[in-house]
Order: C-alpha cells, then structure tokens, then sequence
C-alpha cells in the first residue's frame, strides 16, 4: 500500500483545530436575560489546554471538571495526531496501533466535550457558555480515523496472508489481560468529591472530607455520606439542612439541586449490579487464562460485564452532573463537587475490548474449540444446582404482600410485604402489625368496634407464624437438596427433598389468605414466590440424570423451547387473564378475589346504555368506514405493479420503487408532522396554493388539517400515501416470477400491451391479492390506532375515533380507571369477532381456492 | 433485488428491441411515465419540504414565504434543537432500544425458528401452533397493560426490548428459510459431534444471514418508529424516546412554548432570521427523527424484496 497522503490532511485539520475558536463565554444581565458582556475573542482550542478554563473566566478555574476537561482534550488531542501520524505508515501493525490510538483518543475526546457541553446546565444563570467548531472537529478527526484504520485492516495485504493477530493463544491472554485490567480500575478513583473551603471555615477541614471513591467501594456500600461524614469529622461547622424546598428557592433548575443531593445520599448501601460486573470480570479472566477451556464461557461472562457496567454509568455521570456550581447560588456554593474521572467508563472500554479480542481468538482459533470447562458429568447437575439455588434466593426475597382496609370498604388503605428473610428471623408478624397509612396514620384504631387492631393482629400473627415456618421449611429442604447435589448423593433422595420443597411452597401460596378476616386484610402471594415453584420443578427434574447423555433429545430440545414458551405465555397468554375484569365491577388495584362479580352487566351496558350505544355505533361506523375504504381500493398497489412494470427504463423503475417504498418507513408521528407543515394554516404549502387559485381566504384560511370534515378521505389519503409503493413491492415480485413463455406466446398470438396486461399480468396477481384481502377482512375491525391517535384533535374526534383509539381514549388517555372493566369488555367481543371473521375467511379460502390463507 | 429485476427487464428490453413503438405506446409512456413521476414527487416532496423549512431563514418561515426554495440558510435550528434538554436523553434511549430491541428479537426469533424445525422434539406441533396462534388474537389494551403493569415493566426501560423475544410472524419466516435448505448440511455437523446450539451457531446461522437481515430492518425500522408503548407504558416521564418527543411537541403547545423560549435565552446572539419559533422547533425535532432514516434506508433497501418474497411463501 502506497503511503496515505490524506492522513497528512487528517493531522492537518487536528494542528487547524488548535487554532479554531472552541468555546465562546456571553455574560447576561440577570434582569432581562439581555447579554451584559462578552468576552470579544472566542478562545481556541490550544489556548483551552494550555492555559485551562481560566482563560475564559477565572470562576470556570475553580470548576474542577474543566481541569479534566483540559487534559481529556489535551491527551485526546496528543493520541488523536498520533493516530494520524501512525496512519502515513502503510503497515498492518501500525495501523492496528493507530487503531487503538484513535479508540483511546475518540473516547477521551468525546468526555472532553461532554463536560464542556454539560457546563452550560451547570454556569451560574448570568453565564452563557457557546461552543464552537474548534471543539467538535478533533472528535469528528479521531472519529475518521477510527474508521479509516478499521477500514484498512480490512484490506488482506499481499505481503501477510494470515490475518491480523491470528494467534488465539495470544488474544486469549490478551482477553484475560484486559478484563483484569479492567478489574483493577475498579480500585482506582472513579469519581472524586472535593468540597470548597467556605465550607467549613478552615482548609484543613475541608481536605478532611476531599476524598476518591473508587467503584469497589461504591460496590461495598462503602462509600459515606459526604454529609454524615462531615457531621462525624466534625467538619461541617454549618451544615446546611438537607430540606429541598430550602435550596429550591436558590435555584433555577430542580434537576441539579436533585444532583447535589445525590452526592451526598447516593451509593450508601452495597451495589448487587457492580458486584455482579466484578464477578463475572473475575470469572471469565480466570476461564480465559486455563487452556482449553470454552471461550465462549468468557466471552459471554465478559459481554455481560460490559452491558452492566455500562449502564452504571450513567448514574456516576449524574453524579457529576450535580456540582453545586451548578444549582443554588453563590452563599450555597458550598456544599461538594462530585466529579467523575474518565476511569468507570476506560474500565467499560476495557471489558468491551476483551469481549472483542475473544471473539476474535475463537474465530482464528484452530484447536477444537468446544471444550466445556465442567466435566461431562456434573453438566446437568450444573443446572440442578444453579436452578435450586435460584429457588433459594427467590424464597428469602419478598414473598407475600398483605393489603389492609377497613371493613366494609373496598380501599386498600395500607399494604405491607414480607419475605423470606424475614421469616428467617423472626420477624414476620412484627412486620404486620399496626399498618399505617401513606399519611402515617394507624389505618385500625380501637374506636371502630368491627376491626380493632388485636382483631387485625390475630389473624395476621397466625398468618405470619405459618408463613415463618413454611419458609423454614422450604428453605432447608432446598438447601438440604441442594447440598445433597453437590455431593453427588442418591438422585431419588436429591429429587423427594426438592419435590416436598415444592410441596411446601405451594402449600405456602394455598394457605396465604387462610385465617384473615377478608374484611380487613387479603394477603396475595408475590412473584417469587410463583417463581420459585417451576424452579424446583425443574432442578427436581434435572437432579434425576446423571449426565447430560442421560437427557433424551426430545427433553433437550423441549428444554431449549422452554424460556420461549414461558416468554410467549407471559406477554401473550397471561392478558388473557385480565379478560375477568369485564366480568367484575373492576376496581384499580384491588385483588381479584375482592372485586364486585358483575356477570354480563358490562357486555349489555354497551348496548343497553343509550350514550354508551351511542358512542359503539360511532366508533363502530368509523372503525368499518376508515377499513372499508382502505379495503375498497386495496387494488391500488397490484394496480401500480403492473403499471410500473410497463416502465422499461431500469433506473426510473427502481427511482419510483425506491422513493414510494420511503414513506413506510417512518412514523405516523412523523407523518402527522410532515402534515401538519403542508397543510398548516397559514404558512402550509397547501393552503399558499388554495390562496393562489383564490379558493382559500388569505385573511381567514382554512383550517384544512384539523377540521373534521371528509376527515375518513383524508385519512384515506395519508394511509394510502404511506403505503402504496410498499404494497407493491409484492406484487413486483410475483410479476417477476411469471413465466416468460406466457408472454411471447401471447404475442406471437398477436397480443398487444393491454390484452397481455389483462389477460396474463392480472389474473397472474390475482391469488396475492386475494389472500392479502381476505386477511385484510379479517383484520376489518383491528385497523390499528397510531395513525388516528395523531391525527386526532377535539374538532374531528367524532368522525376519527376508531375502536381501538376509543377504549384508549376512555381509559389510559384520560387516566381514569373506572371505564376499565368496560373496555376490556368491547376487547373481548373485538378479538371474539376478528377471530370469527379471520376463520370465515380462512374457510371461504378453503372454499374457493382450495387453499388456507393462515 | 438485483435477480428479479434482470429478469423483468431483460424481458421489457428485448420486446423493445424487437417491436416498434406505436403512436398508441408512446401516449400510453408519456401518461404512464407522467403519472409515476408525480406519484414519486407526492413521496419525496414533504421530506423536502420540511428539509428546506428547517434550514432557511425562520422569519420568511413564519411568515410562510419559504414554499420550493430554501432561502437564508443556516443551521442554527438544529444547534438550538439538540440543546433542548431531554432530546439527547431520548436520543440515547431511541438509540438503545433500536439495538437491543433488534438484537433481542432477531436472535430470539432465529433461534426459535431453528428449534420448531427439529421434528423429535417433545410435542413439538403443540408448541408451535401456541405460538402461532397468538397472532391471530390479542387480550386487548387493557389487560395488555394491567399485565405488563403487574410484571413490573411500567416506567422500566426493559418494556421496550423484552416483550418483544418472541413474533410469532419471524418465527415462521425463520422456519421456513431453514426448512429448505438441504438437511445434509446439519447431519454431517451432528455426525461430528456437534449439539443443537452448535450447529445453529455454526451451520445454520451463516445460512440464515439474508433473512436475518431482513428480520433485522423491520424489526429496527419498527423499534425506530415505535412511540404508543412509550406513551402508555412510561406514566412518570422517564425513557422517553425521540419519537415520542416528536409526537408530544405536536400535541403541547403550551410546553412547547416554554421550550422555544428557553432555546431562545440559549441562542445569545439570537436575531430574527435564526430566532426559534414554535413552528421551528417542530419541523426541526421531526427532521432530526427523519435523518436517521434517511441516512440507513440507501443500505438496507435492497433487502426488502427479499423480505417480502419470503413472507409472501408462508409456512
């Protein structure tokens, strides 16, 4: 490869880029928000680094997220001109090494920016911070180069046949290495909270409570109170009261007085998801470093550490976010600077690495790599233990919620949630005595006769007891199994121990509500503990083989299935259970076995009700009106195929498909916006052309979107406008697959364009259209809310309002509750038709075509 | 594409060549060819409307002078708009669920696709047809979402991706990709030793790449445009996605207001050329949901037909 000229250019710009002006500062005047003053010249980007954000106002040096602006900047810059420099060179090597240059300097870069860009939340209201081009441009520079280096390693060299660092032994080490890099910036700063002297009074004091916490403290729950660990040094002469309503008033933006608090409440208890993050990055560097072992194992251990990690970080970042330069104003400047170092995310970037580099070491792999580091043999004990262990960690979570209300009342007043691990200590009943209220009021008090708090508590400390002991009992028959597991004990022993812990806990769940007054108090059992049954089901039923071989096939496979099953029953079945609210007088939030039993009464509302009729009709005209006009001309797109392909210019034929095909592609919002400008008023294109052909009053322009009129035409319009280039699509294909021989038949017939269009091109299509339309019958009632929902407004909801955007309109949109039972009623009765339709039309099918349309 | 297009104009090409026009062909090109001209310019002028309404000069905007030309261009509208605060946020969240969204649901319906092929599974009919004939029903919107709601997804960023494991339409398209291809491939893999997973990683998978990417356009195209599960599922403001900010300019004047007018505080040097309107503003969020779009739809165009083909054959 020749040397590349163009990645002189690229240093070029990053050397121009010192030079552009970066950051701009405007002073407004704090009545009127006029700008006050202005710094005359903006300050360029190598002035920012060398002299820091002082340059630009001496407040901005104090800020000490701008000082690590200025070195992110400095070493993003610094790597980002390696980067290019490295690129001259076309050697492999090198441009892997400008690859990593460019990786590094783009991320540090884009925190540069970042905190530059997040300064102008956090200025004083009287300072205006712009940023200019010269800020931007390195990052989109390192960015290019990124690219390009990863674009160029693509290119095999003739010189090195084997691809790039195609040792798998070395990536493996290399993955290892980084993911134990990355394990150790866990124990570097991750963030720093510094607090200013004014503070305290005394420097000293201040620098007591300066601190770095690292992300393994922040794991351990270690990291302290910046307010409590003022009060115990003793520092905070004068602390300032935690009430938000008191900092509020100093304060223009709620966001970042929530951020101060943060520093000072955040991370106060141990953190599962970063010890999760640590542990699989151990796991998966130790796999990583024993040969032979499954790569894949680390792989995905160490993607999921990337995942996780990730997304705590966002959470430090707000962190910083909540400097207090940014919310109160100067006397409460006072309080902690929570600044976050580029460290949590290098840490991301290490792990996501690793991910890489083992990808790339299974691939360029050559030994047998499907070594699974657990023997064959304690494979499927494996599973046995990890799903009990599950089923433990599931029976000491919350295991049963205990709702109360006075007698006679359907208000649930006060609820309160026990768990296992309350069971295990005891702890149970005190958990349901005296229940209060959200304004902390006692919800029994001795005055009312029919629930008088001994009453409540008898039945709840009868019911706290059993639970208690239940749970003792599931517990140590699990941990008994599961121990027995391990120890690779009789499997018909492992199997009657988990079996009568699944016993127990369905015993659990059946006796919950048994001995309370249903008046006062309905206990529901909680999602763990539903959860815990097929979990032992399961390992009971894995602890039966010895080995993964043992597994007939048709298990495995069901196996496999089995998290889809459970997926589809939970997101598709599981509604249908909501199908027992129409049946109820439904009440939000009460349980199911307390709700008023209503019969049909909801179903013959509908019909029996006159506004309720009323409004069916409506919707019901609307919903069949809107459908059968799309259905009517749903021979538009078979219509445009066959037109289209009597075009025989290529590239015409592919502009039109191109750009017809576009409008599917976007939102109904966003066609609702392309709308909204077209026909606009006063400034629409639509309405400018009505004033041209005099047809629109300029002083008194037709409000041509909103109104309701001709609104089925219109809307009509919009679906047919959005779809008809995608419909066709269909229709094109099938058109090519006609036979050629048809063709030249018919004209050697003598057969002109029109005669062969009607009598091969069409009846060719017909069987595409039919099915398309017989599912379009049978979806006659469902024809979707989207485009009505943003289309809709106060003046045309009378002729748009479809059913669907009915019962969405009743309920969820106008947060009511109350319509609930009724809406799901008209749900019932329109899946209840659309199937019956969907099978007619099947049938008809059967019928006519001798085919099944499902 | 490419096949089915040769096809069709090797035929048109060669009737050209052999026949001359007639006077009645060439009336009959000139309307046919006028119609889809217009057709065509029906689809492309909004987006160009709202492109060169969003660059120009926004008092001319306003005032509704800005019809085919854009006039006094400049790009202040899109600065200011990207300085909205929460856009970014939703932009991130957009972003997030579009790959995750999309990565969930392909890998989950490609490998469930494969399972429902293996005839010794256990009642394999059984669960295939429960899975199928979910397509056909739905509980309504209520239980929807009283179940999501009870499951714990409301205001929970996971509600975008993780109901979406299973459609039972990929399923099939998936299903019936693999079932033609020759099964010898997948018995010589199992012959050497290689389980389930493996072959589906190894074998399967490469095969599958054309209908996976088809899966992967509509289900990203989907997750893009998505904004009535943001609207419903998100009751405390939280995960926004940029379509739904779009969608909430449009409705709230009142909040838009406010927003133009902290933009304008923003935009120091503001005069009346690059000043935001409400109307600026709104045809600027929409543009900046549109680019995305626009920027991704020249690359994954050509696999729709594809797409479609193999739907058309349903299984």
């Amino acid at each position: 490869m020749k040397l590349r000229w163009p990645a002189l250019a690229l240093v070029l710009v990053l050397i121009a880029a010192l030079f552009l002006p970066a950051v701009t500062l405007h002073v407004h005047s704090r009545v009127d928000g006029a700008i006050a003053a202005q710094i005359p010249e903006s300050i360029s980007l190598g002035k920012l680094i060398l002299s820091g954000s002082g340059a630009i106002h001496p407040t901005l040096t104090s800020l000490e997220r701008m000082q690590t602006a200025r070195l992110e900047l400095g070493f993003g810059l610094a790597l980002a001109a390696a980067g290019g420099c490295l690129l001259l060179f076309p050697r492999r090597k090198i441009t892997c090494a400008a690859l990593w240059c460019s990786g590094l300097s783009l991320a540090l870069l884009g925190a540069g920016v970042f905190h530059w860009t997040n300064l102008d939340n956090s200025l004083l209201f009287e300072m205006m911070i712009s940023l200019g081009i010269g800020l931007y441009l390195p990052v989109i520079a390192a960015a290019v180069t990124l690219l390009w280096s990863a674009l160029s390693l693509r290119i095999r060299e003739p010189e090195t046949q084997k691809p790039l660092c195609a040792d798998d032994r070395k990536l493996r080490l290399i993955s290892a290495g980084l993911a134990i890099a990355a394990l150790i910036l866990f124990f570097l700063p991750a963030y720093r909270v510094s607090l200013p002297d004014t503070v305290t009074g005394t420097p000293g004091d201040a620098a007591i409570l300066n601190r770095d916490i690292s992300l393994f403290d922040i794991m351990l729950g270690q990291e302290k109170n910046l307010y409590a660990l003022g009060q115990e040094r003793e520092g905070l002469k004068t602390p300032i009261s935690g009430d938000l309503a008191e900092l509020n008033a100093f304060s223009n933006d709620q966001n970042n007085v929530g951020g101060v608090f943060q520093i000072r409440s955040a991370n106060t208890g141990s953190n599962p998801l970063l010890m999760a993050v640590a542990a699989l990055l151990l796991l998966s560097a130790v796999l990583g470093l024993i040969p032979k072992v499954d790569r894949w194992f680390s792989v995905v251990m160490i993607s999921g550490a990337a995942v996780l990690l990730a997304t705590e970080i966002p959470g430090l970042l707000t962190i910083g976010a909540g400097d207090m330069y940014a919310s109160a104003s100067r006397q409460l400047l006072l309080l902690g600077i929570g600044k976050v170092t580029f460290l949590p995310l290098l840490a991301v970037a290490f792990a996501a690495a690793s991910a890489v580099t083992g990808i790339l070491g299974i691939r360029y792999a050559n030994e047998p790599y499907f070594v699974n580091p657990l023997p064959a043999g304690f494979r499927i004990r494996f599973v046995a233990i990890c799903l009990s262990v599950i089923a433990l960690v599931c029976m000491l979570l919350p295991g049963a919620t205990v709702s109360f209300s006075k007698p006679g009342k359907n208000k649930v007043l006060a609820t309160a949630t026990i768990s296992g691990t309350d069971a295990l200590t005891l702890k149970a009943a005190d958990r349901l005595i005296n229940p209060t209220d959200s304004k902390g009021k006692p919800v029994y008090s001795e005055e009312d006769p029919a629930a008088t708090p001994a009453m409540v508590q008898a039945g709840t400390d009868a019911m706290a007891s059993r639970f208690t002991w239940l749970t003792w009992a599931a517990l140590i028959l699990t941990l008994a199994g599961t121990i027995l597991l391990i120890a690779k004990a009789n499997k018909r022993l492992v199997m009657a121990m988990l079996l009568c812990a699944t016993v127990v806990r369905l015993v659990t769940w059946l006796a919950l509500g048994a001995g309370l007054d249903r008046n006062v108090a309905v206990a529901e059992g909680s999602l763990y503990l539903y959860a815990s049954l097929p979990l032992l089901i399961f390992a009971a039923f894995f602890s039966n083989f010895a080995a993964l071989e043992e597994l007939p096939k048709k298990y495995k496979l069901f196996l496999m299935m089995l998290p889809f099953l459970l997926a589809v029953f939970l997101f598709s079945y599981l509604p249908l259970y909501g199908w027992s609210y129409a049946f109820y007088n439904y009440k939000f939030g009460l349980p199911m076995d307390q709700q008023e039993f209503v019969g049909l009464k909801w179903f013959s509302e509908m019909f029996t009700n006159p506004a309720n009729r009323e409004n069916i009709f409506r919707v019901l005209k609307n919903t069949l009106g809107m459908s059968g006009l799309n259905l009517a001309t749903s021979w538009l797109p078979m219509i445009f195929a066959v037109f289209l392909n009597e075009i025989t210019r290529t590239r015409f034929k592919k502009f039109v498909q191109i750009f017809t095909t576009l409008p599917n592609f976007i939102s109904w919002a966003l066609v609702f916006s392309f709308a909204m400008c077209l026909f606009a008023a006063d400034t629409g294109i639509y309405s400018k052309l009505m004033m041209e052909l005099g047809l629109n009053d300029p002083n008194n322009p037709t409000v041509w979107l909103n109104s309701g009129d001709q609104i089925w035409l219109k809307m009509w319009g919009w679906s047919t406008w959005k779809g008809l280039g995608w419909g066709a699509i269909m229709y094109l294909a099938a058109i090519a697959g006609i036979d050629q021989e048809l063709y030249e038949a018919a004209r050697v017939d003598g057969a002109n364009r029109w005669a062969l269009m009607r009598h091969i091109t069409l009846p060719s299509l017909l069987p595409t259209f039919f099915v398309l339309l017989m599912l379009s019958i049978s979806n006659i009632l469902n024809n979707g809310m989207e485009q009505y929902l943003v289309f809709q407004n106060p003046m045309n909801r009378q002729t748009i309002e479809v059913l669907d955007l009915y019962v969405y309109n009743i309920t969820i949109a106008s947060r009511g509750t109350t319509l609930y039972a009724y809406a799901t009623a008209i749900g019932i009765l329109k899946t209840l038709v659309s199937v019956t339709l969907l099978f007619s039309a099947n049938f008809l099918s059967k019928k006519l075509r001798g085919e099944s349309i499902m | 594409m490419t096949a089915i297009d040769k096809k069709m104009h090797g035929r048109a090409g060669k009737r050209e060549n052999r026949q001359k026009l007639s006077r009645g062909d060439i009336a009959f090109n000139i309307v046919n060819y006028t119609v889809f001209i217009l057709i065509t310019l029906a689809c492309i002028f909004p987006f160009y409307y709202l492109l060169i309404n969003t660059i120009s000069d926004n008092e001319m905007v306003r005032l509704g002078k800005i019809q085919l030309l854009p006039q006094g261009i400049h790009l202040e509208n899109y600065v200011q708009v990207l300085k909205i605060p929460g856009i970014l946020d939703a932009l991130f969240v957009s972003v997030a669920r579009t790959v995750l969204g999309t990565l969930w649901t392909v890998g989950g319906c490609a490998f469930l696709g494969y399972l429902v092929t293996k005839k010794e599974m256990w009642l394999r009919k059984l669960w295939y047809r429960l899975i199928i004939i979910t397509m056909y029903f739905s509980a309504g919107l209520i239980p929807w979402y009283m179940n999501l709601r009870m499951l714990g997804f409301l205001d929970n960023f996971w509600v975008y991706v993780i109901p979406g494991l299973v459609s039972p339409y990929n399923v099939i398209l998936v299903k019936t990709f693999i079932e033609a291809l020759p099964p010898s491939l997948e018995e010589s893999a199992t012959l050497d030793g290689a389980g389930y997973t493996r072959v589906f990683f190894s074998i399967i998978m490469p095969l599958i790449t054309p209908i996976l990417a088809t899966l992967c356009i509509f289900s990203a195209v989907g997750q893009w445009n998505s904004f009535t599960d943001t609207m419903m599922l998100m009751p405390s403001g939280k995960f926004y996605t940029l379509q739904f900010l779009l969608y909430k300019y449009q409705n709230e004047a009142s909040s838009l207001a406010a927003l133009v007018r902290n933009t304008q505080d923003a935009s120091a040097l503001a005069n009346v050329a690059t000043k935001q309107t409400a109307l600026s503003v709104r045809m600027t969020v929409a543009m900046v949901v549109t680019i995305p779009i626009l920027l991704v739809y020249p690359f994954f165009q050509r696999y729709f037909v594809k797409g479609i083909m193999i739907g058309a054959v349903k299984g």
